[in-house]
């Protein structure tokens, strides 16, 4: 419990992040507004990672999802110019915002109460995991999926390639 | 309360809110920030529940890893299909690119 109360306000400022980033990623009428939310939200989550000592996974988060990921959807963004148009999640009919937000707020409400009802008992940080014992975790029990990921990488970089050219030629 | 449940709530904060975003975005692009958004929940609970319980932490770690190459893998193949769309309809507004009459 002494533990608890030592990890909160780092942990408040994250969530707060987190909360805040998410709003603006899923409400914002601008898509470059809700990709900066975005952006501000994997950040929370990399904290996130840091307060759990686990400095390798926040360091990849940062590299693989602000780096990465937010640049792809920042060339999406860019290359389909819908950013003035976007009219958000507001307009149009009235009923699927609600619709949209009794699913969420019912499934989250849901799992919230099984987790919080049957709460997992919860042991004192372990100490870190060195970078040495992930890698050869990665190359021992976990080669199969290291090999599988890669495969599964180099597939959807050919099929956008692919999808790329036959763009070109039919036009 | 202890702070394994504290995580496995951001985590769910942060499905609530990919779900409602997919739900409710009218662009392809919109809904693909609000896949993201659920991917990130999902490595945050996985992390959270390698780090805190007494199950092994390389499980955890390595699994958020691969989600997160799925995630690139995802949004990359995502990126040339919005291209394709944005290139036959002129729009990546989910409403104007159903061709089915009705």
């Amino acid at each position: 419990m002494d533990q608890l109360s030592m990890i909160h306000p780092a942990y408040g400022l994250y969530l707060v992040l987190i909360i805040a980033g998410g709003a603006v990623a899923v409400l914002a009428r601008s898509l470059v507004r809700a990709l900066s939310g975005l952006i501000v939200t994997l950040f929370g989550v990399a904290g996130m990672y840091l307060l759990m000592a686990a400095p390798f996974i926040a360091f990849m988060q940062i590299l693989i999802y602000v780096g990465a990921v937010t640049v792809l959807i920042f060339f999406a963004i860019m290359l389909t110019r819908t950013s003035e148009g976007e009219s958000g999640s507001e307009g149009g009919f009235i009923g699927r915002g609600i619709l949209g937000i009794w699913a969420a707020v019912f499934s989250t409400l849901v799992l919230a109460g099984v987790v919080i009802r049957h709460m997992p008992q919860a042991i004192p940080l372990k100490p870190e995991t060195t970078l040495e014992r992930l890698g050869e975790f990665l190359t021992g029990p976990f080669a199969l999926s290291f090999e599988l990921i890669s495969v599964v990488l180099f597939a959807a970089m050919a099929g956008a390639v692919f999808l790329g050219f036959e763009r070109r030629k039919a036009k | 309360m202890n702070y394994l449940v504290l995580y496995h709530l951001a985590a769910l904060i942060l499905f609530g809110l990919g779900l409602y975003g997919i739900n409710c975005r009218k662009s392809l692009v919109g809904m693909l920030i609000s896949v993201e958004l659920m991917l990130n929940g999902a490595g945050l609970a996985l992390v959270a529940s390698s780090r805190l319980t007494p199950a092994a932490d390389e499980l955890g770690q390595l699994g958020t890893l691969l989600v997160m190459g799925l995630a690139a893998a995802e949004a990359t193949l995502v990126l040339a299909i919005i291209l394709i769309v944005y290139r036959r309809f002129g729009t990546t507004e989910i409403a104007e690119i159903s061709t089915l009459k009705g």
